[in-house]
Parts: C-alpha cells; sequence; structure tokens
C-alpha cells in the first residue's frame, strides 16, 4: 500500500499524523482528569501508529509506473475491511442491548456497561461505523469508475477515511466514558463535531475534484446520490451541533439551541440523517451495484430524476413528524405529515426504478444471492418507507411514536435496506477490487442471505407486535372510561417480544460475521482473475491495469 | 380527462428533465441544486418559531435550573437515561390522564439542549418532580427491581459512592448563559459553592441557595447521606424539580375546566 | 460516446451514456407514478386548507377548520368527563361504605384502580399493596394515621411529611445521632422492644425504663401506638422497617421520616376516592 505513495507524499502524510499527536498531546494535557484528556491519549496514540506504519516505509521502494493508469483502490479496500469490523461491533452492541431489554442484569457491574451508554455505541457504530465506512469506501470506487478518472490527490482519500474512522473511534469511546451531546446520532461532542467537519469539507473537495477530473461528460446518477449524501450532511451536521463548551479543557458542551427549536433542530437533523446517510448514499451504492451486478441498464433516467429531487427536496420537510402532539406548533406538525405522505412517491419511484431493472435478470436473482441482497434490500427500502410515510400521519403516530413501533421501522429499514444493500454491495465489490474470480464461498454469501433476511424478519415483526400491542395498551379505556393499563402492565408484555428481537439480532449477527470471514478469506484464498477492463480512458495506457502494488 | 389534467406537469417535467440533462454535466450546478432544493423546508420551518411570539408560552414564574439540579441534568444525560425516557407529554387524552397537564414549550425554555426523547422504554418523566420521595429515587437508582420487581431500568449504584465534581459548574453556567440562559455573575461565581450547599441543609452555605434561587428551592440531602454530596445529590435533585419549573401547565388546566 | 441504442429486452431507447458497462433507459414515467403525485399533493392540498399550516412572519395560516391540537385535547377530556359521569358523579357524593355496597359502582372502581394505583403507588406500596421496607403496607390492619376511608384519603390528599402545607408530619426522632441515647441504651430498648408482643426474653427492666421515659410519650405505655401523631405500634407484628434487631437499631439510631407523596393537584377528589374505596376492598377481601 505504502509502495503507491511517493516519498514525498509519505513526507506529507508523516507531517499530518505528527500534527494529530501534538493535537492529541495537546488534548491530553488540557483536558487532564476530564473524558476529553482520555480522548487526547486516543488521537495520540491512533496517529501514531499511523505515523510509524508511514515512517517504516518511508525508505521502501516508490511507485515506478504510471499511477494514472490505474485506479486508487487501496482506501476503498481498507475502507470496505474496517466497515466490516464495524458491523460485527457494532451488531454485537446491539444484540447485547437488546438483550439487556429481556434480561436487565446482563452486564458488568461498571457504569459503562448499561444500557443508556451502550446504546448510542450501537447506533451510531452501525450508522457511521458500518454505514458511514461503506459509503465513503464504495463512493471512492464508484465516483472513479463512473467518471473514468483515478481520484486527485494520495493523501486526501486516506484523510478521510482515517479521519473518519477517528472521528468514530472518539464518538464510540465517549459514549462509554458517558461523553455524550445526547442528540440521537449527533450524539458526540464539540471536538468530535468540529473534527469531522475538517474531515468532511476534504470528502467533498476530493469529490468535486474527481467529478472534475470525469471522462464522461454527463455524472452519473449514483453520483448525484453521494454528492448530495456529502453535502447535505455537512448542512445538518454543522447546524444541528452548534454549541458553546463549558470549557475548552473539557468535553461538556450546551446547545446553541433550546427548547422547541432544538427539538425542531434536532429532528430536522435526525430525520434527514435518515435521508441523506441512510438513504441517499445508499441509493448511490444501489444504482451503481444493482445495475451493474444484473447487467441490466437503468429501467429509467427519467424516473432517476423526479426522485433525486423528490428526495432532496421533500425530505427536509418532514423532520416535524418526529414531534407530532408535543409543544412544537401545530403548523409545523401539518408540514412534516404532509411532506413525508408526498415524499412516498419519490421513494417508491426509486425503489421501484431499482426493481424494474431486474427485469430480465430475474433468473439470476434467484441464482445469485449477492443481487438477491439488493433486490430484498430495495424491497425494504420500499416497506420502510411506506411505513414512514403511515407513521407520519399525525393520528397514526399518536400510537406509534415513544414504541417499538418507531424501532420496527428503524430497523426494517437499517437491518432490511441499509445492511442488505451495503453487503450486497460489498458482496459485489471485494470480487472487483481484488480481482478474484468470484467470493471464497458462494454457500457462505447463500448462508449469509438467508440469515440476515430471517434476523430481519424476526426482529421487524417482534417490534411491529410489541410496538402495536404497547400503543394500544397506553391508550387502552375501560368501560368505565379510564385507562386500563398501568405503565409496568406494559412492560411485562413486552417480555417476549423482546426475548424475540434479541434472537433475531443473534441470527443477523451471525450473518455479518460470516460476512466478513468471507471476505477475508476471499482477499487472502481466492482464485484470481484480471478484470475485462478496469482503468481511467485518461490514461494512455489501453490495456487493463492491474495496480501498481501487484 | 386524467391526460389534460396531467399535460401542464409532463409539460413541466419534460422542461425539467430536458435543462436536467444539460445541468448533470456540471458538478457546481448539481451542487448549487442541491443546496438550494434541501435548504429550503429547513428555513421555513426553523426560522419562523423564532419569530412567532406564541410558540414559547409566556412564563413569569419561569424559573431556572440550580447550579446542582443542572449539575443532576447533565448526569442524566451522561448515563443517557433519555434513551429510555421521555420528557414531554403530548397532547392527547391518555397521556394527559396518565401523566398530568401536557407539556409547555417554554417549560423547556432553558433547556439545552431539550430532553424530549423519542422512546419510552420507561414512563415518562415530564411531571416527575415530587412524585416520590428523595429515598426513593435513590433506593429505585440504587437497584430498580427492588422496588419495581418487572423493572428493566439499568442500576446507577455507583452514583451514590462518587462524590459530585463541582468546580466546573461555575464555566458551565456561563456556557450556558452564552447560549441565552439568564444566569447572574453571581449565580456563576457561587455556582460551585450553591451546589454543595443545596445538598447540605445544615451548611451555610444553604443560605445562598435561597439567596439567589428562591425561598421555594429544595434544600435537602438528596441522597440521605449527610457526609458528602455525591453525585446521586445532584441527579436526584434534577428529578425533583421536572416539572416543577413553572406552574403555568397546571394553571392552563385549570382555566379550561 | 453518446450513441441511442435500443434495449432488445424492453424495446425502450437508451439516453446514449455508458459508465463502467451501466446504461438507463430513457422510459416514461409511469402513469401510475403521476396519478400517485396527484393523490398525495390534493390530499397535502386539502389539508393545508383546512389545518394550521403555513408560518408567515409572526403568525401562520390557522386552516379553515380553526383546529388547535391543544384545544383538541381539552375538548376530548371534557367529554371525557362527561361521558363517565354518571358513575364518578356518584363515586364523588356516596360514602365510601354505600360504595362497597354497590356491586355496579365497585366494578367501576376496581376497573379504574388498576391503573391509578399501578402509574401512582404501585412504586412504593407495591402492585399488591402489601408494602416493603420502608412502605407501609395498606391491607393489614396496622395504621399510622388511622384506617378509616376519611382519614386515608385525608392522608392522600396532603401526604405525610411532604411539601403540602397541611402535610401530616410524623418524625422518629434520632435517639443515637442526636445523642439523645448511648449506644448501649438503645441495645437494652431493642432488646425490650420483642416483649411488648409478648414474646418472652431476658432482663430487660433496662429497657422498659428507658422506653417509658423516651418513648412511650409518642407510643404509648404499652407501644400500643398514636394515631394522632402518626406513632406505628409497636406491639404488633407489623414493621414498616422491620422487626429485626439491626433494622431496630437503625430505626432508634437514625430516627425515621417516612416520606408519603401529596396527591391534590395530581389526582382529583374523585379519584382519591375511588382509590380510598379500592383499598378498602382489598383488605377486605385479604381478610377473607
Ligand atoms: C433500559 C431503559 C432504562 C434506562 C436507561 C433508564 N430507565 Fe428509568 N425506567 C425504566 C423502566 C422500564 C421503568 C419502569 C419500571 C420502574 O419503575 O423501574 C423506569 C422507571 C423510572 C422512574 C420511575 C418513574 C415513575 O413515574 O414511576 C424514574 C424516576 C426513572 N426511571 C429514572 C431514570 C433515570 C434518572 C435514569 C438514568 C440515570 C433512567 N431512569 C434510565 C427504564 C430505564
Ligand atoms: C414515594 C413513595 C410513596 C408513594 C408513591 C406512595 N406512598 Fe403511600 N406512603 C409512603 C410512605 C413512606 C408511607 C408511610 C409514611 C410514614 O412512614 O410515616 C406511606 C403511607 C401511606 C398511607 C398511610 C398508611 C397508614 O398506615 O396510615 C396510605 C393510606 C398510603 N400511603 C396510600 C398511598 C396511595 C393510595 C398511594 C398512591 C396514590 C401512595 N400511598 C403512594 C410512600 C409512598
Ligand atoms: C416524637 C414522637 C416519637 C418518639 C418520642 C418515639 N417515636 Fe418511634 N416513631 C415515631 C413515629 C412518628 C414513627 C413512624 C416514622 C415513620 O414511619 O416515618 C416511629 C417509628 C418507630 C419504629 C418503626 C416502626 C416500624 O414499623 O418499623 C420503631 C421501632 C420505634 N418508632 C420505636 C421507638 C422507640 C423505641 C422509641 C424510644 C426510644 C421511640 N420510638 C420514640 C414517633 C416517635
Ligand atoms: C444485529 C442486529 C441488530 C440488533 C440486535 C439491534 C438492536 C437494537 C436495539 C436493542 C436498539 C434499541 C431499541 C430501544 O431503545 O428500544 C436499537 C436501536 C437502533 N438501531 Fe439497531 N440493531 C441491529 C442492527 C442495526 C443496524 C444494522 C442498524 C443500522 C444500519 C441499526 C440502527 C439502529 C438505530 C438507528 C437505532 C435507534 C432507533 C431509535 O432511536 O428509534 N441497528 N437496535
Ligand atoms: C418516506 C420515507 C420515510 C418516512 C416518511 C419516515 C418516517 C418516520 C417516522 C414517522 C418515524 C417515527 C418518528 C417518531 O414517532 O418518533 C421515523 C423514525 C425513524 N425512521 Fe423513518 N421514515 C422514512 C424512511 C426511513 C428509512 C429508509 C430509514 C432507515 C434507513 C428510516 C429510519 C428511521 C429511524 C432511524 C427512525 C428513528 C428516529 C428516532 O430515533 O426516533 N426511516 N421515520
Ligand atoms: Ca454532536
Ligand atoms: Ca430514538
Ligand atoms: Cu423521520
Amino acid at each position: 500500500m505504502m509502495s503507491n505513495l511517493t516519498r514525498a507524499e509519505r513526507g506529507t502524510a508523516m507531517l499530518i499524523t505528527g500534527i494529530g499527536v501534538l493535537i492529541g498531546l495537546a488534548m491530553a494535557a488540557l483536558g487532564h482528569g476530564d473524558a476529553l484528556g482520555a480522548h487526547g491519549w486516543i488521537v495520540l496514540i491512533f496517529c501514531a501508529v499511523l505515523f510509524f506504519i508511514v515512517a517504516d516505509a518511508f525508505y521502501s521502494a516508490e511507485p515506478v509506473e504510471d499511477r494514472a493508469a490505474a485506479y486508487y483502490d487501496d482506501p476503498t479496500k481498507v475502507g470496505i475491511m474496517i466497515s466490516l469490523i464495524w458491523a460485527v461491533i457494532a451488531m454485537g452492541m446491539g444484540v447485547w442491548v437488546a438483550a439487556q431489554l429481556a434480561w436487565p442484569d446482563l452486564r458488568f457491574d461498571a457504569p459503562w456497561s448499561s444500557f443508556g451508554r451502550l446504546r448510542p455505541v450501537h447506533t451510531s457504530g452501525v450508522i457511521f461505523g458500518f454505514g458511514g465506512n461503506a459509503l465513503i469506501a464504495t463512493s471512492f470506487h464508484v465516483m472513479q469508475r463512473t467518471c473514468r478518472a483515478r481520484m486527485p490527490g494520495q493523501i486526501s482519500p486516506w484523510f478521510v477515511l482515517l479521519g473518519f474512522n477517528l472521528f468514530c473511534i472518539v464518538a464510540a469511546s465517549g459514549y462509554l466514558m458517558g461523553v455524550t451531546q445526547s442528540k440521537e446520532y449527533a450524539e458526540p461532542e464539540w471536538y468530535a463535531d468540529i473534527w469531522l467537519v475538517v474531515v468532511w469539507v476534504t470528502y467533498f473537495v476530493l469529490y468535486m475534484r474527481t467529478l472534475a477530473w470525469r471522462n464522461e461528460p454527463h455524472i452519473y446518477v449514483a453520483n448525484w446520490y453521494y454528492l448530495a449524501f456529502i453535502l447535505v450532511v455537512a448542512i445538518l451536521h454543522i447546524v444541528n451541533n452548534l454549541a458553546v463548551p463549558a470549557s475548552f479543557a473539557g468535553a461538556k458542551s450546551y446547545s446553541a439551541f433550546s427548547g422547541v427549536q432544538d427539538a425542531m433542530t434536532q429532528w430536522w437533523y435526525g430525520h434527514n440523517a435518515v435521508a441523506f446517510f441512510l438513504t441517499s448514499g445508499f441509493l448511490g451504492m444501489l444504482y451503481y451495484f444493482l445495475p451493474k451486478r444484473a447487467e441490466r441498464p437503468i429501467y429509467s433516467y427519467r424516473l432517476s430524476i423526479l426522485s433525486f429531487w423528490g428526495i432532496v427536496f421533500f425530505y427536509m420537510w418532514a423532520g416535524s413528524h418526529h414531534l407530532h402532539y408535543t409543544a412544537l406548533p401545530h403548523w409545523v406538525q401539518t408540514l412534516g405529515m404532509t411532506f413525508s405522505v408526498m415524499l412516498l412517491v419519490p421513494s417508491w419511484a426509486s425503489a421501484g426504478n431499482a426493481l424494474m431493472t431486474l427485469n430480465g435478470a430475474w433468473h439470476k436473482v434467484r441464482d445469485d444471492a449477492t443481487l438477491r441482497f439488493m433486490m430484498v434490500a430495495a424491497v425494504f427500502y420500499a416497506l420502510s418507507t411506506f411505513e414512514g410515510s403511515f407513521m407520519a400521519i399525525r393520528p397514526v403516530n399518536g400510537l406509534s411514536h415513544y414504541t417499538d413501533w418507531t424501532v420496527g421501522h428503524v430497523h426494517a429499514g437499517a437491518m432490511g435496506w441499509v445492511a442488505l444493500i451495503t453487503f450486497g454491495s460489498i458482496y459485489a465489490l471485494v470480487p472487483m477490487l481484488w480481482r478474484r474470480a468470484g467470493m471464497y464461498s458462494p454457500k457462505a454469501v447463500e448462508w449469509h442471505f438467508w440469515l440476515a433476511l430471517a434476523g430481519t424478519v424476526i426482529y421487524v415483526f417482534a417490534m411491529w407486535n410489541s410496538g402495536i400491542i404497547q400503543g394500544l395498551m397506553w391508550r387502552s379505556y375501560t368501560e368505565a372510561g379510564s385507562l386500563r393499563y398501568s405503565f409496568v402492565d406494559s412492560l411485562v408484555a413486552m417480555h417476549p417480544y423482546y426475548i424475540a428481537r434479541a434472537f433475531g439480532g443473534l441470527l443477523f449477527l451471525i450473518g455479518a460475521c460470516i460476512g466478513l470471514w468471507n471476505v477475508a478469506m476471499t482477499v487472502r484464498h481466492a482464485p484470481a482473475r484480471n478484470p475485462a477492463r478496469d482503468y481511467p480512458t485518461s490514461s494512455e495506457t489501453m490495456e487493463p491495469a492491474v495496480p501498481v502494488a501487484e | 380527462m386524467f391526460r389534460t389534467i396531467l399535460r401542464p406537469f409532463s409539460k413541466l417535467f419534460e422542461f425539467h428533465a430536458r435543462s436536467h440533462y444539460r445541468m448533470e454535466r456540471h458538478s457546481m450546478a448539481l451542487t448549487v441544486g442541491i443546496i438550494i432544493a434541501a435548504g429550503i423546508g429547513g428555513i421555513v420551518e426553523i426560522a419562523p418559531l423564532f419569530t412567532i411570539d406564541e410558540t414559547v408560552e409566556a412564563a413569569p414564574d419561569m424559573r431556572l435550573y440550580t447550579p446542582l439540579e443542572q449539575a443532576g441534568r447533565d448526569i442524566y444525560i451522561r448515563e443517557g437515561c433519555y434513551a429510555c425516557h421521555s420528557q414531554m407529554i403530548r397532547t392527547l387524552r391518555d397521556e394527559v390522564e396518565r401523566y398530568g397537564p401536557y407539556s409547555l414549550a417554554v417549560e423547556s425554555q432553558y433547556d439545552h439542549p431539550m430532553l424530549w426523547g423519542s422512546k419510552r422504554t420507561g414512563p415518562d418523566l415530564a411531571r416527575l418532580g415530587d412524585k416520590y420521595s428523595d429515598d426513593w429515587q435513590v433506593r429505585h437508582l440504587v437497584d430498580p427491581r427492588a422496588l419495581v420487581p418487572e423493572s428493566v431500568m439499568p442500576h446507577y449504584a455507583a452514583l451514590l459512592d462518587t462524590p459530585l465534581e463541582t468546580a466546573s459548574l461555575p464555566g458551565r453556567l456561563a456556557a450556558l448563559r452564552a447560549v441565552g440562559v439568564p444566569y447572574s455573575d453571581e449565580m456563576i461565581a457561587a455556582a460551585a459553592e450553591d451546589a454543595a450547599g443545596q445538598a447540605q441543609p445544615d451548611n451555610v452555605r444553604a443560605d445562598g441557595v435561597f439567596e439567589r434561587y428562591g425561598d421555594d428551592t429544595a434544600v435537602r440531602y438528596f441522597d440521605g447521606r449527610r457526609d458528602r454530596v455525591t453525585e446521586m445529590d445532584a441527579l436526584v435533585a434534577y428529578l425533583q424539580i421536572l416539572g416543577k419549573l413553572t406552574d403555568l401547565p397546571q394553571q392552563l388546566t385549570l382555566a379550561e375546566e | 460516446m453518446s450513441v441511442k441504442e435500443r434495449d432488445p429486452l424492453t424495446g425502450h431507447q437508451t439516453t446514449g451514456h455508458e459508465w463502467d458497462g451501466i446504461t438507463e433507459l430513457n422510459t416514461r414515467v409511469p402513469r401510475a407514478v403521476w396519478f400517485f403525485i396527484i393523490i398525495t399533493h390534493v390530499w397535502a392540498l386539502i389539508a393545508w386548507l383546512l389545518l394550521p399550516t403555513w408560518p408567515l412572519v409572526s403568525t401562520y395560516t390557522k386552516g379553515l377548520l380553526g383546529l388547535d391540537q391543544r384545544d383538541e385535547v381539552a375538548q376530548k377530556i371534557a367529554a371525557a368527563q362527561q361521558a363517565r359521569a354518571d358513575w364518578s358523579d356518584q363515586i364523588a357524593m356516596l360514602p365510601v361504605q354505600e360504595i362497597l355496597a354497590e356491586p355496579l359502582l365497585m366494578d367501576r372502581v376496581n376497573s379504574t384502580a388498576n391503573q391509578l394505583f399501578g402509574d401512582n403507588c404501585a412504586g412504593c406500596h407495591g402492585q399488591d399493596a402489601a408494602g416493603g421496607p420502608g412502605f407501609p403496607s395498606l391491607v393489614d390492619d396496622a395504621w399510622l394515621w388511622g384506617g378509616d376511608p376519611d382519614i386515608v384519603m385525608e392522608t392522600l390528599r396532603v401526604g405525610i411529611n411532604s411539601d403540602h402545607p397541611d402535610s401530616r408530619y410524623a418524625e422518629m426522632p434520632a435517639f443515637g445521632r442526636d445523642g439523645m441515647l448511648s449506644r448501649d441504651e438503645i441495645r437494652s430498648i431493642v432488646a425490650y422492644l420483642p416483649t411488648l408482643s409478648g414474646a418472652a426474653a431476658g432482663d430487660v427492666s433496662a429497657g422498659a425504663v428507658l422506653f417509658a421515659d423516651n418513648c412511650a410519650s409518642c407510643h404509648g405505655e404499652k407501644g400500643e401506638g398514636n394515631m394522632d401523631l402518626g406513632a406505628p405500634d409497636l406491639a404488633d407484628d407489623f414493621w414498616i422497617y422491620g422487626g429485626d434487631r439491626d433494622a431496630l437499631f437503625k430505626t432508634l439510631w437514625d430516627g425515621r421520616q417516612g416520606w408519603m407523596p401529596a396527591w391534590e393537584g395530581r389526582l382529583s377528589e374523585t379519584d382519591l376516592k375511588l382509590i380510598t374505596t379500592y383499598l378498602q376492598d382489598l383488605r377486605e377481601e385479604d381478610r377473607q
């Protein structure tokens, strides 16, 4: 990997990681006795390890061939592996957290292992660790291939990928120490937030520069979605995380907003984290890997336009559906409800576009588990967006809000859509990237598929049941016109479903472990193959490119 | 007929598709397009919340969190209680009948950030203040299943043995003032002493708490321990003030009857 | 390389572009999508017309229906109260004994009390009202303040040692901590206490004297308790904090001041009566 970098670039990398070490040191010194200090040490160690990896290879051979003749795939490869490792960690956390709700004493006596601290490790771990790394890695691949241009810059892709992972590590370790802003999906504290802005701006610049270098007149749809993902997440992140630190030597900060304005800002963010992190980016993935794997043209370009702009425009209005019947003024709720329902059209349009693309390839769906992952993901996407729009209708939300129904909806989207499309894309991508004839074990892919599907279905059905029972119990009246159940009655009714959910999650986790194993084995043992044509057209070489390192 | 209704729409879309065909060749055009399309919704929904006066009710009796309560709030956030407990009673009959008057915007006016929550694994806590004794709260936090056998809530026994860190409180109050909570200079300067004083009624420092935060402030041995001020003191003090910053919700309910 | 081709399978034209082997068809947007757009948008338009929706600078459009969530819930609650008036008025008017004799009313009471008691009282007194360490049983015959319905209702209304201005006030002094009695003295009282309920013990005369001097004023000569003071009967088998040596020692050393919340303001008068009746009924059932 290092052999792809010139000595000057290695120097730059050492400079950057060296600065990182100094920043870590400064944090450790300033924040002594505070969680900020502990984070300083983490930053320091992270950067120091990278520094020594680069330093160790500083004098090794420099690249000799024309690097522009090949795509830059090293960051993608690393990103894929990291993403799968996060998947196992974070879904493991999910299973643990689920088990705690069924058996609350299934924990250590230490404060870090309590539900409230582990839960965000799960949510951030899957969304940012697993999803984010998969998005960054696949976006690197997709933008290069669909632009027919190598990423400009040798360091910035690494900076984006590793910088993002530093953010994830700081976030997750922070939760365990009790460092959180409590804003769902934006929990990390102010310094991690600032760091993410730096990483994200670099990401955006890298993306724009690659687009600028492209050898295709038109920008492919997948790139629209990745671009929207990068841009809008930046806007959301910056606004929602505005805060004033209690001290620059401590982790604690206070949100710039309060009360009802804070609630609206938070759910404007929270809902669109769903839209632009968990949907837009993954649609980018879908738009590349699904037609590629199915070897079919996209069903309709016009439908792509309609759904893309529909999603970008309508989603941003829908956040207030998280605040129905609350102290948020009624008028905002009406806006949130109506836009959520209108949003269903572009959502289904993109799911339909994906499924119709499979016309003429259904036999492949039957035989190929990788394509089946993507097909089922599109189905779950359709299902969860329908469910979302339904739950956004005020009276329906009156029942579903605060209950496990929301959790069921989340995981229909997160497991059924986000995780399945990611696994499908990774199975499609890994043989391409490492130039293998196929996955090491197609059988294992098949197993993973059925475990993931079964896990999702069990999870989601358990939560639909428990959520609806919960909601109904809370508002159930006796003939006398008085509430029928106490809160604890409803809690007792949840128990069997919490066990079922933990079981479904366990199946899903086992699938993810198999996936990690299979990818690792593919990289190490699967028979090699040269791809037919895989090089940037800006290059002079008209030969199939082989990475310089090989 | 359907076709006639559709015609203007499909014309418009046709135009859009054609101009799009040109636009998608320019990454900057796409960028600007995305920012505009995505920007509108947030602006229309958030900005007016600052300009429409009736959004946040006027509650002249609205009081601030004392430093001890604010410290407790920070612990509530740190431990992730909001992951299971909401603090927002919705305008629904069953919620009002179960938990009390629906929550008003003004009640979280000084909450940076708000803790309305999105999941009720445990019950809503918006009107928790004075619903139980300090002793109950402490025992419940130390071992929830001792009091409520069916509970799935984690225990927080360690809070009882962790002394409250008060040195950072002036800084925290100052940061809160920077974002709009009207703490006075004096309150900020005395934050650490006031936090200790509120949990030690026999100590002279307790007087300052009454002076600065009013005679109705609860000054007690919240955790039942006289020898030191713990994180449990802070958390229980916070729990006991929930829903009691203003009387407005109760007044509104009475006015309606 | 903008060469338009036809997809052999569907017969649709492609847009003429190709990205890494991916092409796109230029299929028209299906009719169903337009249909779908019209339905959802028309529905939204109707909602915007009828409901509060669009922000203006310092106000917002109120909608033709003039609805607001706060008025709506107030109306619903008022209507619900109206609907239960037929029986809740009777609860409010009739004395508890008469309610107890009225099976129909008791049916209402029992179906209502599960939630009221479960959400408000069970946390301390337990789901079955049998109490627990530090929280008295409400189904036994030992009362601090008296089991008469009126008295119970008053206890509920004002609480014990609560913030309520009329709160009942009761405190067991901290004889040890406050230096009124020595360790040994307390030990001898603790040894004496079981004899109040007739248990045999050795020589407890020292304890007896100390008890008469220090405790009898509240708990009575024979430890029979005093309901005016909320001082419990020490001669029965019911203990709030426990009757073993350690618990008794702690009670005498640190004192006790149970805290029972005041429910006035949180629960309505009728609710309080309902709970009182329910407790009365529970006790009678227990006795059978
Ligand atoms: C795993 C989810 C979970 C977490 C995390 C949690 N709780 Fe709870 N909480 C519950 C459940 C379930 C109940 C209902 C059963 C009971 O009373 O224990 C409850 C009940 C309560 C009650 C009693 C409310 C009432 O009106 O009866 C209080 C007070 C409370 N929790 C405070 C807290 C605080 C403070 C924290 C954080 C330090 C916390 N909880 C964290 C699940 C949780
Ligand atoms: C915070 C815990 C707590 C809650 C909640 C609570 N109680 Fe109590 N209650 C107590 C304690 C403690 C005492 C005894 C006070 C004492 O020891 O002086 C008590 C005493 C009583 C008594 C007086 C018993 C006697 O012997 O005179 C009654 C009656 C009672 N509670 C009923 C209720 C009902 C009904 C509810 C719910 C509406 C309720 N309590 C809720 C803690 C609680
Ligand atoms: C000022 C009046 C007063 C005096 C004097 C007093 N007590 Fe008490 N005692 C109380 C009250 C009131 C309670 C109930 C406290 C509560 O539950 O909150 C109580 C409770 C108790 C209890 C706990 C009963 C249980 O059910 O757990 C014991 C034991 C007891 N007293 C013993 C004594 C002894 C022995 C003495 C003398 C050394 C004494 N008391 C002196 C008022 C008094
Ligand atoms: C192994 C599989 C998984 C298990 C066992 C699992 C379990 C859980 C549990 C127990 C919760 C907390 C629910 C509650 O508070 O009641 C949760 C929340 C959440 N999980 Fe998962 N999860 C899994 C996979 C995933 C995946 C793959 C994603 C995303 C890609 C995801 C995203 C989330 C989100 C966003 C929440 C927060 C939901 C909310 O706040 O409403 N989970 N999960
Ligand atoms: C048309 C699209 C969608 C709409 C209208 C929608 C709507 C909703 C609604 C109404 C809620 C419940 C809010 C509440 O009551 O608290 C919700 C929650 C949620 N949805 Fe969706 N949803 C959509 C698509 C998705 C997708 C595709 C995903 C995941 C990939 C997703 C992830 C989530 C998450 C994580 C939450 C939980 C938020 C929380 O922490 O409370 N949604 N959504
Ligand atoms: Ca943050
Ligand atoms: Ca949530
Ligand atoms: Cu949403």
